[in-house]
């Protein structure tokens, strides 16, 4: 197991208030560039960059990443994630995270993209401590095939799992497979093509402020189908269905800025990339 | 036909009152988009249902946890229970099933003296377990001599027989379509429990993100019949 295609590691702590790498270690097609501070509040923002330029066949990343006690971090990457055919093994990557007490981790990865006959698996695994926060975002979309198909790959598959002090809080698997699925079926993707997931948890999330959330979403039925729920503990899961990445980025940016402004008193750093 | 099968069929009638009347599992949003509204598109739903969310839930749950009472792991069945409640996103369908889970314990508590159901009765109180309907009527399955798959059969007949009583009422269908629904389903079942047996235990929990959806969104409906 030990033979992976790109290795990550970054350790993150709060010096006086800013928040700074212990540890940073990468190997193969896997590299972060220097953190980028955004504002004056101390969060990191790392780009991970994959210089291979997407993922292929039996293709196999690791990440490990840790927030030290009030660390503040955003990951992201620099571009979509794209995923090639897999004629022999399906590409992998897994990663762990460590949040330690008052730490709080905004991982907002840029969109997958499954072309032609592309099979992936993907699992992330994060330890929270109490008191931590975190926000999550992915997005499932479709590359483009030569045939003019819409789902053209042939499994993507995302698990997290989310633990409070050793307890599992969230499971979350979502596994598309047009090879064998009716994708616009009744239950399945309806008519869409993309879709997006949030995961937030902050003990400051309450059923008022949910509803609030729920209130600035849009609600022009045929662009996007939304959902937003409590989860069991405080926070909650927000699922969308759309036709183009950006309707969905700007959910999620919404929903991202109300956060900050409800949280920090600021807004969310624009993530320039391009 | 054993005592034992007739036993757990008890557990199966509709008019057993765990509360299933109440829920939809995301169907009533279905039927109030108008893309549920007779008996085919009801069965298109139903086909999804079962075969894109509850085999990989409570169907493979059921299994797993008969088979860690055959091991005498009951660690795992705990472990199972919360699974089956953090997987589940949407919180009207979570605390739904949980209530539904809770009066099944209660009720079955009164008709059986299964040591590991007061076990799980206890660790309910105490928080560190949520209750499951599943689970329980797994249990009882086990504990009757029930043949694994069997128990997993009859539970998703259970299941799929309060949706097609469901469906009847808030469709609406005419009581025949409903029973007609439920004979043409009996094929589904038995595939369905066949696919169980061979999932992996690393399938457990996959959601199709329309159902899951449907599911979240009926929170948000403001007239309704049902709780989910």
């Amino acid at each position: 197991m030990g033979d992976w295609t790109g290795i990550l590691r970054l350790g993150t702590e709060a010096r006086n208030g800013k928040t700074v790498a212990n540890d940073v270690y990468f190997q193969g097609a896997f590299k972060v560039m220097r953190p980028v501070y955004h504002d004056d509040s101390g969060q990191a923002c790392y780009y991970i960059l994959n210089p291979g330029g997407g993922y292929l066949d039996g293709d196999r990343y690791q990440m490990k990443i840790s927030l030290e006690k009030q660390a503040k971090l955003t990951l992201t990457t620099q571009s979509a994630t794209k995923i090639y055919k897999t004629p022999q093994s399906h590409a992998y990557q897994e990663a762990e995270f460590h949040l330690k007490e008052g730490s709080y981790l905004e991982y907002i990865p840029d969109p997958l993209i499954g072309y032609q006959n592309a099979r992936y698996k993907q699992k992330n695994v994060i330890y929270m401590e109490k008191g931590c926060s975190l926000l999550y975002s992915d997005i499932i979309t479709p590359g483009w095939s030569p045939e003019g198909e819409r789902f053209s790959y042939d499994t993507l598959q995302l698990i997290n799992e989310i633990y409070m002090d050793d307890e599992l809080i969230v499971y979350d698997h979502i596994k598309l497979n047009p090879a064998s699925q009716n994708m616009d079926g009744l239950g399945l993707m309806e008519g869409y093509s993309h879709l997006g997931s949030m995961i937030v948890i902050d003990e400051k999330v309450s059923h008022e402020l949910i509803d609030r959330l729920y209130q600035a979403l849009p609600n022009h039925l045929n662009e996007c189908k939304i959902g937003i729920s409590q989860l069991p503990v405080s926070g909650f899961t927000v699922r969308v269905l759309a036709n183009a990445t950006q309707a969905i980025e700007k959910i999620f940016s919404e929903l991202h800025s109300i956060l900050s402004q409800e949280w920090f008193s600021k807004k969310p750093c624009f993530l320039r990339k391009y | 036909m054993t005592d034992q099968i007739l036993s757990l069929f008890q557990l199966c009638d509709s008019n057993f009152p765990t509360g299933a009347f109440s829920h939809s599992y995301g169907l009533e949003s279905y039927i109030q988009e108008d893309k549920v509204h007779d008996q085919a598109s009801f069965l298109e739903w139903l086909h999804a249902y079962v075969n894109e969310q509850l085999i990989y839930s409570d169907g493979l749950a059921s299994r797993l946890v008969y088979e860690a009472l055959e091991k005498e792991d009951v660690q795992k069945v705990w472990k199972l229970d919360r699974m089956l409640t953090v997987q589940n996103l949407p919180r009207e369908t979570r605390e739904g099933t949980q209530r539904m889970g809770d009066r099944m314990l209660n009720l079955v508590e009164s008709l059986y003296d299964i040591p590991v159901l007061s076990v799980y009765r206890e660790r309910i109180k105490a928080k560190k377990s949520f209750g499951h309907p599943v689970i329980v009527f797994t249990i009882v399955g086990h504990h009757l001599g029930v043949p694994k798959s069997t128990t997993t059969l009859y539970y998703l007949y259970s299941t799929v027989s309060s949706l097609v009583q469901n469906a009847v009422r808030a469709i609406p269908l005419g009581q025949t379509a409903g029973q007609k629904s439920i004979q043409a389903f009996q094929g589904a079942l038995i595939k369905a429990t066949e696919k169980i047996q061979q999932l992996e235990e690393e399938d457990f929990g996959i959601v199709s993100p329309g159902l899951e959806l449907s599911q979240m969104k009926h929170e948000r409906v403001n007239i309704r019949i049902f709780m989910s």
